[in-house]
């Protein structure tokens, strides 16, 4: 008898933790808690890479710094408003499906000759042949490096990462880097 | 004379921000248009919806009873969100909380980004409206573990641009122009405080949680989902930066 109450006892505490259990897992089943740790996982960017710059990598050829230019100006082939020089396309394959090309929106940060509302969170890049490469400030490596993971130089930089990250390819980094250092008029 | 070069190209650099800074994002146009509706919110019209959802499906009343307090301090506990919710033993949103007592309250809870959802949350926020914000990261270990993911997620580089939170928000960028875009101080402009806001250039009701999702998909950085642990816990640093600048709740914000 004294044993039986004992058993009922916990067998009442056991129900009323349980009750109070499923609540819990019921409530957590109404509310939305998505996962996002995958999301985050493919997302994560790798360290910082120093790279040697391609043979024949900055170059005076006009389309060449036509795409830089483009490139520079433009965030992506849906904003973008002109027809983009030969060698660059708007629209790119991911995966079976027509994508926006993403471009540099290097403007967005940097103003440079022909700027539309540059910003300012970057250097200004005007003049940048005459102020930095011609007195030997900086060279084509440096540029080169600049644009494709800056965070070596610079390990908190607020700059973008453009080759690290896959979004562009070594000759697109060439392009964009061989207008930068262009003159201009 | 190299090196007398090289100090002229740093004083250019220096020169050229404050130069470029002379731009402005809203035309004159824009700016009237937003102080008429400074005076006249077409946000709320979205929270008298809100409003009639939320005694609909919620009520002060059952909201206030799964809060564990009375009616009468539902302002104050609101201006503690995000905040840890025993029942699951979880940090949440008070979106989350309203589809729990949604639930108990025998409705199916809408979707967190249902613009029902947006209505009701802004409606149920604005009842904390002039309270100071009182978010406490240090209240429990899940907090705390909540405001260092939070900061953890909005320092961390990623995407496909290889950019953080902190690339735009930081100290050192504030007021800074990217693409004739202001950056803004998000302690200062009250981000925490001013979310459910009605946002002109989207012509609609948008979220806090909403708003991190635009600038991830401006700066390609992966979307998080809404609800997730990772977006109450950005929601959390965010808000307490509106804490730290001694905001109060003003609910709807307008926003550019
Ligand atoms: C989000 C802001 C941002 C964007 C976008 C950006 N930059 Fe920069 N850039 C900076 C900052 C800030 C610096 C200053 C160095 C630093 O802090 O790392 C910089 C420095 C540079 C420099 C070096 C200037 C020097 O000291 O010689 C070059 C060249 C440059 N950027 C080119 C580019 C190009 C090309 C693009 C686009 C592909 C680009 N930037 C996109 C912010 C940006
Ligand atoms: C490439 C730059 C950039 C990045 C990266 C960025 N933001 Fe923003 N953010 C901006 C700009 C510019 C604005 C202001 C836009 C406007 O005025 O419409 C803004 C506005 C905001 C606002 C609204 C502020 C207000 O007025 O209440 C919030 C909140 C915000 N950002 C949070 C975030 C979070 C969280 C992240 C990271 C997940 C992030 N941002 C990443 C540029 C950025």
């Amino acid at each position: 008898m004294h044993r039986n109450r004992k058993l009922m006892l916990g067998a009442g505490l056991l129900a009323f933790s349980l009750s109070e259990a499923v609540h819990s897992a019921d409530l957590k089943s109404v509310i939305e808690m998505p996962d996002a740790s995958k999301i985050l996982k493919k997302d994560r960017l790798a360290p910082p890479k120093k790279y040697t710059m391609p043979k024949e990598c900055i170059t005076t050829d006009p389309l060449a710094i036509a795409r830089g230019e483009y490139i520079f100006h433009n965030l992506n082939g849906k904003k973008a408003k002109k027809e983009p020089p030969k060698g660059l396309t708007k629209f790119v394959m991911v995966n079976g499906k027509k994508k926006p090309k993403q471009y540099g929106n290097c403007v967005a940060c940097h103003n440079i000759e022909g700027a539309k509302g540059g910003g300012n969170v970057g250097p200004d890049l005007t003049h940048y042949k005459q102020y930095f490469i011609d007195t030997g400030v900086r060279s084509y490596a440096y540029v080169y490096q600049q644009i494709a993971d800056p965070r070596v130089h610079n390990p908190n930089t607020h700059m973008t990462v453009n080759l690290t990250t896959g979004l562009f390819t070594p000759r697109e980094i060439c392009d964009i880097a061989s207008y930068v250092v262009s003159e201009k008029k | 004379m190299k090196k007398i070069m090289s100090l002229l190209a740093a004083s250019t650099l220096t020169l050229s921000l404050a130069v470029a800074s002379e731009q402005f994002s809203m035309s004159d146009a824009d700016r009237a248009l937003y102080q008429e509706m400074l005076e006249n919110n077409p946000a709320d019209i979205f929270v008298e919806e809100g409003s009639e959802l939320f005694d609909e499906y919620v009520t002060e009343e059952a909201l206030a009873k799964f809060l564990g307090v009375d009616v009468d301090n539902l302002p104050q506990v609101i201006a503690t969100f995000p905040r840890y919710i025993p029942q699951v033993d979880e940090v949440l949103g008070l979106d989350q909380v309203l589809q729990a007592v949604m639930h108990l309250n025998g409705h199916k809870p809408f979707k967190l980004k249902s613009a029902e959802m947006f209505e009701m949350l802004a409606y149920a926020k604005s009842l904390a409206n002039d309270e100071p914000i009182a978010i406490d990261i240090h209240a429990n270990k899940k907090m705390e573990e909540a405001y260092k993911l939070g900061e953890q997620l909005f320092m961390t580089k990623r995407g496909k641009r290889g950019l953080s939170c902190n690339s735009c928000h930081s100290k050192e960028v504030v007021g800074l122009i990217l693409r004739t875009q202001p950056l803004p101080d998000l302690g200062y402009v009250n981000a925490g405080g001013t979310w459910p806001a009605y946002r002109m250039t989207k012509s609609s009701l948008r979220t806090l949680q909403r708003r991190f999702q635009g600038c991830m998909k401006n700066a390609l950085l992966a979307v998080l989902p809404i609800g997730s642990k990772e977006m109450v816990a950005l929601e959390v640093y965010v808000t307490n930066l509106a804490k730290e600048q001694k905001k109060s709740i003003a609910i709807p914000g307008l926003k550019r």
